[in-house]
C-alpha cells in the first residue's frame, strides 16, 4: 500500500485510446466510501469509457484504478467485484428475474441453500416477490431496472457503477425512483459512480459532480460550488437551464451572467426590447434584444415588464471568461 | 395471389408426388381403360437390395456427423471473429467469402487423392470431413452475423459477474443464439443430404451409399428405359426426414433466417 493511499476509489491519471482517438485524458478523481459522484457530460465526453475502465471491461491506456489503495489493473472485470447497472440493463432475456439473479451466484459456486436465501433477500428488498418467474420481455421498463438493480447488489459488491440507469424510463417515473436508488445505492460503504449526461438527475442523485467535455475533466465539485463557482467557460454554460448569457461587453474578456442573476427595471446599464415571453408556471422567461445580442432573463412572473426596459445586475454576479480559451478570469 | 404463390413452390413437389404413384404407362399417355394410380414404385424402391432404409440411415449419418462437427469448429471460430477488431477480422472474413464462393468442382481430383492416400475411402465419417471443409466458411460466417445481433453488454454483465469465457457461451451465449445455430445446421445437413460428387466418388461399396447416388442408381429395365415412376418415389421417400426436421425447427429457422437477411 502506497503512503498516500486512501480509503474509497481513486483513479490516478486514466487514460483511454483508440487508435490514435484519446477517448480519456489522465482523468484524476477520488470516490469516498458511501459517496456517490455524478459523471457528467454532453454524449462522447468519455463518462461511459471511464466506467467501463474501472469497471475493467476494456483496458486502460494510461493510470491505475485504485480501491482502498489497492491497484485493481491486474485484476479480471470478474475479480474486481464491481457491480454495475447498464443502460441496456442487460438482464438475461433467456432467463427469468430469479434466474437472472442465480446464474452469478451459481457459477461461483455458492451453495443452491445459500444462493435461494440471499435471493429471496433481494427480491423482497426491491418488492420484486412476485416476479420472479417473469422473463424480463415481461416487464415493465421500471421493473427491468429494479431487476437490473438486484442483480447488481445480490453480490455485496465493493463498487457501484450506473451507467446511464434511467435513460429509458420516462420522467415521471425517473423522479419517483430517484430516491429509492439513493437509499438503495449510496451512504453504504461503496463508492458509487453515476453516468448521466442530464443534470437534473445527477444534482438530484450525486454528493458530487464531475463535469466532463472531449476526454477532459472540467471541474469536480457539489452541484452547487460547479454552479456559483464554475472553473470554465464550458461549466459555466453545460449546468444551468436556461443556459447563462454570454456577452462579448470588452475586447479580450467576455461576461457570462446566468438568466436568474438579471434584473429588469426602468434604471439600468443596459436598453433592451422584449422580443419574447415564455411562461414557466412558477416563473416566467423574458428574451430580450440588447446592443450585445439576444439575452435571457428569468423572473418572478408577477414582475411587470417596463415599456422601455433596462437591465441591470449586482457585481458579485459576474462571471468572465477568456473569449478564446474560455479559462475563467478571476479579477 | 397467395394461392398462385403456393402453387408455383409447392407445385413441383406434387407433380412428383403424382409421378411416383402413377402406373409407367399412365406417365406418357392417359390410360383409357384401368385404375392409373398404383404403389408399385414404392413397392420396387423399398424392396431393393440393401433395402431403402438403409441409404437413408447412411445419409443421415453423414448429415449428422457433418453437422455436428462443422458446428463444433464454427462457433468458436465465429466468436473469436466477432470479437476480434482491425486487420485480421477483414482479412479473414474475406478470405471466408472467397472459401464459400471457390467452386467445388475444382477440388474433386484433389479429394480423390487425398481418399485414396489416407484411406479414407468407403467410410460414411470421413465422408463428412470433406463436407464440413465445405460448409464451414458459410457456418461461420453466418454464426459470426447471429453473434454480431447479441447486445454487447450482455457479454460484459455477465463477466462482470465472473462467468469465464466457457461458462458465458454454455449459459448466456449459446442459449440465446439459438435460432442462428438452428438455421445454420439446417442448412449445413442439407448440403451433406443433398451433395452428390464427392460421394459419388469417395463410396463404391453398395451397402454405404448415400441417398442420392443409390436414387440415381436405381436401373430401368433395360438401357433405354428410365424408371421415372421409381426416380420420384424414392425422392418423395427421401424428402421426408427433411421435411420432418424443418418441421421440427420452423418457428427458430424462420427468425433465423430473416435476422440473418436484415443485418448481414
Amino acid at each position: 500500500m502506497s503512503p498516500s493511499a486512501g480509503a474509497g476509489l481513486e483513479l490516478r491519471q486514466l487514460c483511454r485510446e483508440v487508435g490514435d482517438r484519446r477517448l480519456l485524458d489522465q482523468l484524476d478523481l477520488h470516490v469516498a466510501p458511501g459517496e456517490c459522484v455524478a459523471l457528467l457530460g454532453p454524449s462522447g465526453c468519455g463518462k461511459s469509457t471511464t466506467l467501463r475502465l474501472v469497471a475493467g471491461l476494456d483496458p486502460a491506456s494510461g493510470g491505475q484504478v485504485l480501491l482502498d489503495g489497492v491497484d485493481l489493473s491486474d485484476q479480471d472485470p470478474g475479480e474486481r467485484q464491481v457491480a454495475m447497472v447498464f443502460q441496456s440493463y442487460a438482464l438475461y432475456p433467456h432467463l427469468s428475474v430469479a434466474g437472472n439473479l442465480e446464474l452469478g451466484l451459481k457459477v461461483r459456486g455458492m451453495a443452491p441453500r445459500e444462493r435461494q436465501r440471499r435471493i429471496e433477500a433481494t427480491l423482497e428488498l426491491l418488492q420484486l416477490g412476485e416476479l420472479r418467474q417473469r422473463r424480463p420481455a415481461q416487464l415493465s421498463g421500471g421493473q427491468r431496472q429494479r431487476v437490473a438493480l438486484a442483480r447488481a447488489l445480490l453480490r455485496q459488491p465493493r463498487i457501484v457503477l450506473l451507467d446511464e440507469p434511467m435513460s429509458n424510463l420516462d420522467a415521471q417515473l425517473r423522479e419517483e425512483l430517484r430516491p429509492e436508488l439513493r437509499r438503495l445505492l449510496c451512504g453504504h460503504e461503496q463508492p458509487v459512480i453515476y453516468v448521466t449526461h442530464d443534470q437534473q438527475e445527477a444534482v438530484g442523485m450525486a454528493d458530487r459532480i464531475a463535469l466532463l467535455d472531449a476526454g477532459r475533466l472540467q471541474q469536480v465539485g457539489s452541484p452547487r460550488e460547479l454552479s456559483t463557482n464554475p472553473a470554465n467557460r464550458f461549466v459555466a454554460s453545460f449546468l444551468g437551464r436556461p443556459a447563462i448569457n454570454l456577452l462579448a461587453m470588452e475586447p479580450g474578456r467576455q461576461l457570462g451572467l446566468r438568466p436568474e442573476h438579471l434584473d429588469l427595471g426602468d434604471d439600468g446599464a443596459v436598453a433592451a426590447r422584449l422580443l419574447r415571453r415564455e411562461w414557466w408556471g412558477h416563473q416566467q422567461l423574458l428574451w430580450l434584444d440588447t446592443p450585445w445580442g439576444t439575452l435571457r432573463v428569468l423572473t418572478a412572473p408577477e414582475v411587470p415588464t417596463p415599456r422601455e426596459p433596462r437591465l441591470s445586475w449586482q457585481r458579485q454576479h459576474e462571471l468572465w471568461f477568456d473569449p478564446q480559451s474560455g479559462a475563467r478570469l478571476r479579477p | 395471389m397467395r394461392l398462385l404463390v403456393l402453387l408455383w413452390s409447392l407445385g413441383p413437389l406434387l407433380w412428383q408426388l403424382r409421378t411416383s404413384m402413377l402406373r409407367p404407362e399412365a406417365l406418357v399417355a392417359p390410360l383409357l381403360e384401368g385404375n392409373p394410380w398404383t404403389l408399385a414404385n414404392y413397392q420396387l424402391v423399398l424392396s431393393g437390395d440393401p433395402p431403402f432404409w438403409r441409404y437413408l440411415g447412411n445419409s443421415t449419418l453423414v448429415g449428422l456427423a457433418t453437422t455436428v462437427l462443422t458446428l463444433l469448429l464454427a462457433v468458436p471460430c465465429a466468436y473469436g471473429l466477432h470479437k476480434e477488431r482491425g486487420p485480421v477480422r477483414w482479412g479473414v472474413g474475406l478470405a471466408l467469402v472467397a472459401a464459400a464462393m471457390f467452386p467445388t468442382v475444382l477440388l474433386f481430383l484433389a479429394l480423390l487423392e487425398i481418399a485414396r492416400s489416407f484411406g479414407l475411402a468407403n467410410n460414411l465419417l470421413s465422408l463428412s470431413l470433406p463436407y464440413t471443409a465445405l460448409s464451414l466458411p458459410l457456418a461461420v460466417l453466418l454464426l459470426r452475423a447471429a453473434f454480431a445481433d447479441l447486445p454487447g453488454e450482455l457479454e460484459d454483465a455477465a463477466r462482470l459477474e465472473g462467468l469465464k469465457l466457457g461458462q458465458r457461451l454454455k449459459h448466456v451465449l449459446l442459449p440465446l443464439l439459438g435460432p442462428g445455430l438452428a438455421s445454420t445446421a439446417i442448412l449445413v445437413f442439407l448440403a451433406s443430404w443433398n451433395e452428390y460428387a464427392i460421394a459419388l466418388t469417395w463410396i463404391s461399396r453398395n451397402d454405404l451409399l448415400t441417398l442420392p447416388i443409390a436414387i440415381a442408381r436405381l436401373g430401368g429395365g433395360s438401357v433405354f428405359t428410365i424408371p421415372y415412376g421409381a426416380f420420384a418415389a424414392a425422392t418423395v421417400l427421401g424428402s421426408l426426414p427433411l421435411l420432418l426436421l424443418v418441421l421440427l425447427a420452423q418457428r427458430s429457422i424462420v427468425s433465423g433466417l430473416t435476422r440473418g437477411a436484415v443485418k448481414g
